[in-house]
């Protein structure tokens, strides 16, 4: 069985967390890994405190165990969002790119736990002298938005920086992920792309069928020129945004309308031509739609059987 | 002075020329910083003035900068 700090922290029986994802993790696939031992997370995305609250319910009647809410501090309901899960006591927050300063102080009184998802070391520091409980160092592989290190060169540098535990993000989709991250000095990982393919996951199936079929070279980054790198599964919607994004005639905001409601039509319409398929590079690794519970299950005994079998090397 | 050492620790960064910078100048659509350059600037204001500061959202302004640091030198 593999246990870490990170499990006694936070009452969780697996050191995974199933990332907070815009429009896909609801209460359902929140509340089925957290019932699976890991640490579900739902996603406060860009809707309203009454959403948030209506989900956060619903995953309680579904489960005891612990879990989380992830907000996007660009939201524009952010101030009452944050305002929800203080209410809600809800046991950990994740917060994504930016610093949560403005709402760490609250949220830390009222006994909430911050794990906020850092892209640089000088982030990581500053959001430990806050007060966070751990940090999410994702790299640059993942799903959703990317910041430029990768995991491999990232974790090891935000180990070295802070003290508190530190949980691995992007790319990690199977067991020998979970083991290199733990070499790394990570004492736990976060995973979305895995995790789109949950039975559990309410996504439209169009969008599963996507990342089963999705092969290594399938996704793409987009919106570097507005400041916010998105990596997705390449269709026509990335490559005209790749095509508008290179195109000076193209104003910022013209490329800002151009990709609003991109993730909604994908994950709730499913689709294919004008939908934005989060997805990481992992999504090559993703084979079969399973419940989260065999999902972590099977992450973990492979996990296992690696880092059991690591002794090999050492002559 | 705190505006001096501000807007030379700046320039050094974005390697532009120190009469670029003003009172006015916005730290996201003026000099293109996000957060990860915002934070690596915060930590050397901190050594440069010998303080330690809480950086949010409500940082826009060269200004806004200069008036946290000197908050935080006066106390
Ligand atoms: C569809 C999708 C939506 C996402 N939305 C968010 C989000 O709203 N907030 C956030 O902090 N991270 C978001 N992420 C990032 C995930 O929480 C997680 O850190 C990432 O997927 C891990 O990398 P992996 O995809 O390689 O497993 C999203 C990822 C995906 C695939």
């Amino acid at each position: 069985m593999i246990h870490s700090g990170i499990c006694s922290l936070l009452g969780i029986r697996y050191p995974i967390f199933q990332g907070g994802m815009a429009w896909v993790s609801d209460a359902s696939l929140a509340g089925a890994v957290s019932d699976a031992g890991g640490l579900g997370i739902i996603s406060a995305m860009n809707a309203n405190a009454d959403y948030l609250r209506t989900e956060i319910r619903k995953l309680r009647q579904m489960t005891n165990m612990p879990f989380g809410v992830n907000i996007m501090l660009m939201s524009p309901f952010a101030d009452e969002v944050a305002k929800v899960v203080a209410e809600e006591r809800v046991p950990v927050v994740t917060t994504g790119a930016g610093l949560p300063s403005k709402y760490m102080k609250a949220w830390i009184e009222c006994g909430i736990k911050v794990i906020p998802v850092v892209p640089s070391t000088g982030i990581a520091k500053m959001v430990e002298r806050m007060g966070a409980t751990a940090v999410i160092a994702e790299g640059g592989e993942s799903g959703g938005h990317v910041g430029d290190l990768t995991t491999m060169t990232l974790v090891p540098q935000v180990c070295d920086a802070v003290r508190i535990p530190v949980l691995a993000a992007g790319g990690i989709a199977d067991g020998r992920g979970i083991a290199a991250a733990f070499m790394l000095g990570a004492s736990g990982v976060q995973c979305g792309t895995r995790f789109l393919v949950a039975k559990e996951c309410t996504i439209h199936q169009n969008y599963k069928k996507r990342v089963l079929e999705a092969k290594d070279i399938d996704t793409m980054v987009t919106g570097k020129r507005l400041g916010h790198p998105v990596r997705a599964l390449k269709n026509k919607f990335t490559k005209e945004f790749f095509n508008k994004e290179y195109d000076s005639s193209v104003s910022n905001e013209e490329l800002e309308a151009f990709g609003v409601g991109a993730l909604r039509r994908a994950a709730v319409e499913g689709d294919e031509t004008t939908g934005s398929f989060l997805a990481g590079q992992a999504a090559a690794m993703v084979k079969k739609e399973q419940t989260a519970k065999e999902i972590i299950e099977e992450m973990f005994a492979e996990a296992e059987a690696v880092l059991n079998g690591a002794r090999k090397w050492i002559k | 002075m705190t505006f001096e050492k501000v807007a030379k620790i700046i320039a050094d960064f974005k390697e532009i020329d120190v009469s670029e910078i003003t009172m006015q100048t916005t730290l996201n659509k003026d000099l293109g910083l996000d957060s990860l350059d915002t934070v690596e600037l915060i930590m050397s204001f901190e050594s440069e003035f010998g303080i330690t500061l809480e950086p949010d959202a409500s940082l826009q302004t060269i200004g806004d900068v200069v008036s946290m640091i000197d908050k935080e030198t006066k106390k």
